[in-house]
Formats: C-alpha cells, structure tokens, sequence
C-alpha cells in the first residue's frame, strides 16, 4: 500500500509532555477531543485550538527520540492519530510511546536522516511494503526499517485492545508466547 | 551459543523459551501489575474496554495512591474518590492508600511485590526502579497495564544489554545519585541507551544498599534504557528477608553473555554531581556550580526518598540551621520509611534545622502536587527530571543534585560541596 501526505518537520527534540501539555493528561482518551490540542507545547503556532490538527499534516518527520520525557499518557498517540498522522518517521522513538504507538496502529517508522531531506510542507509517499520513502517535492527517497509482523497483525485487528479481546473470545490467550 | 544476560533470562523464563535474542518480540507472563491514583481510573477503563471485569489475580495487581493525595484541589478529590470505588469493586487485596501510602515504586520494592528473576509492569515511568532487587522492572501505558491485568501477559521486545561495571570505594558523601548522573553525563539524556537493558556491577555496586540500588535502577528510564537491574546477591537476600514468602529465582548473568558494549567506572572519578537547568545530562561535577543561589530546596521521590537519604542529611544539619533565604521540603517516599526515619530521629533533626516535612507521595517532582515552582523559582532538587515546567512554572530553574549535596547546600543557600564541610 501506498500512502500519500504532506510532512510536518520536528525542529529539534519532541517530547511527549509538548505533544499533550499537562493540563490534558487526565482527559478521556479520544482521538477527536485529543487532537483539539496536539502539540500545543511544541511551538506557539500550535499553541490554539485545532493549531496542528488543522493544517492537514499526514506525516511527521523527526530526529532522534520522537516522544521522549517518560511520560507513558497514550493520548500522545490518540491526539496524534485524531490529528490524521499517518505515520511517524523518525531515527529513533522513545520507548513508552513506541509502544503505544503500536498498541493503537500508529506505525512510528525507524529511518535515519530523513529531517535533513525533507522541509515541513513537503508531500512523501511511503510504501508500507518495501519502507521506501519518496520525497516528491525534492525527489529524495529514504529506505526504512521493515515494520516486524507482530506489529501489522496488531494494526490490522484495529490496535492492541481488539487483538487480545479477540483472543479472549477464542481462549487463545495461553497461546500468546 | 554465547550465554545469556539476566536479562534475557528473566525474558526466557517467563516467556517459555530456553533463550531469546535481542530484537525478538515475545509475550511474557508478568508477576505483578501496578498501577496509580493518577492513571488507575483510565486502566480500568481499558480493562473494561476489554470486556473483561475480573484481573487475572487479585494478589497480583498493586493498586497505590501517590500522585493525587491527600488531594490539594476538588479535582483530584474527585478523581480519587473514583479511583477508590474502582479499586474496590475489583477487590484488589494490595492497596495502599492515604494512611498506607507511599510512592509506587517504593511500595511494590518495599513491600515485596517485586522478586528476583520476574517480570513487573506499572503505569509510570519509574518502574525501572525494581531492578534493583534483580527482577525486569518495566513501565508501560495503561493499555499495556490492562492487558496485563486481564491475561497476566505483556508483550515484550528483547533488549540489547549494556554493561556498567563499578569499581572503587564510596567517598561518605558521594551517592548513588551522583553515580546516576554522571552516567547521565556520558551517555546523554535518552542518548546511546535508548531501549536498552542496562546492567549495574562491580566491586561498588555489591557495596551498595538497597537505597542506591533502587536510585541507580530509577534513573535508567531518563537514560531512554528500557530497564536498569543489578543481579541478586546476599544484600538482596536480605532486604527480602520478611517482605516476602515467596521462593524465587537469583539469576545472573552468564560470563560469556553477550553486551553490546560495556563501560567501566572508576568511583575515584565520581565526586558530588549536579545536572543543571533544563536538561538532564547538562551534567558537572559539583565544584563547577558552587555557590550558585538557590531558594528552594526538595528531597523525596522515588529516587532519593527513602531512609538511607534522611539519614545523610541529618547527619549534615545536626544542630545546624537551614539558611533564612530557602524553603526546603522534604518528603519521605512511604509511611514506612517516614516512620522508622521518625523512629531513629532523622525527622526531628530534620524539622529543628528548619526543614518542612510532608506526607509521603510524590510531591512537586511533577509539578501536580505538594510544594511546585513558580515564577524565578531556583530549585536544587534531590528528584530525578529538571525538564523547563518540570516542577511547574517554565520560568523555574531546578538543578538535580543528591541528597548530601542538598543538605551541604541549604545551610548557606548556595550550592555547596559537601566535602568541604
């Protein structure tokens, strides 16, 4: 599969506590309601209602420890997803929200110097097949690391609460090893 | 085949497996699942979600109030109060609540609820810390947390493991803590360890107490590590002597494990270290910052709450007075560590010095709570995150110290050296 989408670039380190502020780490987990304000603690422009959600990014493109800080709050993934992020390309993720992130579907994609070939507005195509990368605004391409099966299996039942529910109905559980 | 670290033992134990590799993904039985006042509402929300409304084992999941009492705030009264109902009507046998409480991790190491050669899962970043007894000590989100809760399983990947091997002897007033930092310092905040199992060893590290233990153990998730541990051994033994019944497995790691690479300290080159504002790997030894001023002053956390950390201090403001200029609170990290530091006086000489003492919990370490920074506020902190609004106002300043330096440093309200005392 091919997806298609236009890419916000990370200036520098972006830590979970900026991409949901404090004020809504115990709200609900609702990727509408945590999207109204994804990252508003990133940059001031984000910083309003809607303020990312509404400029119509498919793709984030970052730099090393995307979500880092250790905060654990998964409307870090909800926000983002409810915000139509797609995936998220980065050279290396934080631990706490790379979990997540596979937990609810959102691919957090390892590919090494991507912030230095692509500008915020840029539009990328990604190959969710052979994690190749096109740039077609300046015509660079990127080779990812392959997403491993575990985690399209739990993207495609739709998240980690489907997979085990599932796996509940079926009495599958003990098989899980 | 090479032999294998302790923690792809614990990994291969608790999975059914004779050995796994790094990168491998395995679901793994978990021992014990803890979660909090301040995500435990939305974990049981998600356990719900799986239309699931009994936990695996009503001895296994942990429940404790930490970040949320005594409530300062009609939201977090509520909050709590809802929280307790949930707790209550899943007749969960451990829960330690205002009256019994302490701050989570320090419970479920206090308490015995974490054992050598398993696996221990919790919703907060600080998990990290069971290591320090020789099990795998993880923090997860609450999907994680309520899966786990549902089916006693957790999926895993198996990380790579970096070695630190620590020799040397412990000057008097240099502490785990500045051990952590100056680890801090060399692999950088969320740098080279991200992911990683970090092993702690060493001629230093069988020296050290459980208190460092679980302080060295702590810090490896601000490393970006996905565990910290240090292998069973007759200190072990005996912390868990009367906390718990249970027989459990003292793995260690094979001497032709595999490492991804390993680094060796001397303590000769650890003095008294200080990470300054904003970032934690902003690491200097504490000659560097002395005689910085500072007007507040914070010891508690689970990194540098416990006993062994009052006991420090009162040995340096025994009959002193804290300077006229700083605020200093400290909050022991459970009821039990407040009781015996009471018990053996520490607490006393504490508050005669002119320090202010709270109930245990975590106080401003996040800002949510107890004691946070405001505006122009300069803090030196025994927690372990000095992150710009860490402790509340972006426009606050924290640097992250031990506690013999904090306590050095409140007498003359200036970052001080104590060594020189």
């Amino acid at each position: 599969m091919k997806i298609t989408g236009k890419c916000w670039v990370a200036p520098g380190y972006v830590m979970a506590y900026d991409i949901i502020v404090q004020r809504f780490w115990t709200s609900p987990i609702d990727p509408k309601e945590n999207a109204r304000w994804v990252m508003a603690g990133v940059s001031e422009e984000f910083n309003c209602e809607n303020g990312f959600a509404g400029r119509g990014y498919s793709f984030i493109v970052a730099g090393h420890n995307f979500a880092g800080g250790g905060k654990s709050i998964e409307h870090v993934i909800t926000g983002l997803m409810g915000a139509g992020i797609k995936a998220v390309f980065a050279d290396s993720f934080a631990r706490l929200q790379f979990r997540n992130a596979i937990n609810y579907g959102l691919p957090f994609v390892t590919c090494k110097g991507m912030v230095n070939g692509c500008q915020t507005g840029d539009l990328l195509e990604w190959d969710t097949e052979t994690g190749v990368i096109q740039n077609l605004t300046n015509g660079r391409s990127f080779q990812s690391v392959p997403i491993a099966p575990f985690v399209i299996e739990i993207a495609q039942e739709g998240g980690l609460v489907n997979f085990i529910k599932k796996r509940i109905a079926e009495g599958g559980i003990h098989e899980l090893r | 085949m090479p032999g294998m670290t302790i923690t792809e033992k614990i990994i291969a134990r608790n999975s059914g497996r004779t050995r796994v590799v790094p990168g491998e993904l395995v679901w793994a039985n978990i021992h014990t699942v803890m979660t909090m006042d301040y995500l435990g509402a939305q974990t049981f929300a998600k356990l719900h979600e799986l239309g699931v409304r009994e936990v695996f084992d009503r001895r296994r999941v942990i429940c404790v109030s930490d970040h949320l009492v005594p409530p300062p705030n009609e939201k977090f009264a509520t909050m709590l109060n809802e929280w307790r109902r949930i707790v209550r009507e899943h007749h969960i046998e451990h829960f330690y609540d205002l009256g019994n409480q302490g701050i989570a991790h320090q419970i479920m190491v206090e308490k015995g609820h974490v054992l050598p050669g398993t696996i221990s899962i919790g919703t907060d970043s600080h998990a990290n810390t069971y290591g320090a007894v020789g099990a795998l000590g993880n923090a997860v989100g609450v999907t994680d947390a309520a899966v786990a809760m549902a089916t006693g399983k957790c999926w895993l990947r198996v990380p790579e493991s970096v070695k630190f091997v620590v020799r040397g002897e412990w000057h008097p007033y240099v502490m785990a803590k500045d051990l952590s930092l100056h680890v801090m310092g060399m692999m950088h905040w969320n740098g080279h360890l991200i992911y990683k199992a970090i092993e702690y060893t060493g001629e230093a590290i069988s020296k050290l107490g459980m208190a460092g233990r679980m302080t060295l153990c702590n810090m490896t998730v601000d490393l970006g590590a996905k565990n910290g541990i240090i292998a069973p051994d007759a200190v072990t033994r005996r912390y868990l002597r009367g906390r718990t019944d249970a027989e459990y497995a003292a793995l260690q790691s094979d001497p032709d494990a595999e490492y991804e690479q390993v680094y060796e300290i001397d303590l000769g080159r650890v003095g008294p270290t200080v990470a300054r504002p904003h970032r934690l790997d902003d690491v200097v030894p504490v000659e560097e910052v002395e005689g910085t001023p500072f007007n507040k002053a914070f010891v508690g956390t689970c990194t540098n709450g416990r006993v062994e950390d009052l006991e420090i201090m009162a040995r340096i403001l025994r009959g002193k007075r804290i300077h006229p200029d700083v605020n200093m609170l400290v909050v022991p990290a459970s009821q039990a560590v407040y009781l015996e530091a009471m018990k053996k006086g520490y607490l006393a000489t504490l508050v005669e010095a002119g320090a202010a003492i709270d109930t245990p919990s975590c106080a401003a370490c996040a800002g949510i709570h107890t004691g946070v920074a405001g505006d122009g506020d300069v803090i030196l902190s025994a927690g372990n995150r000095n992150m710009q609004g860490r402790m509340g106002s972006k426009k606050a300043e924290i640097y992250l110290t031990s506690p013999a330096v904090v306590a050095a440093s409140v007498l003359f309200g200036k970052i001080t050296d104590p060594r020189k005392l």
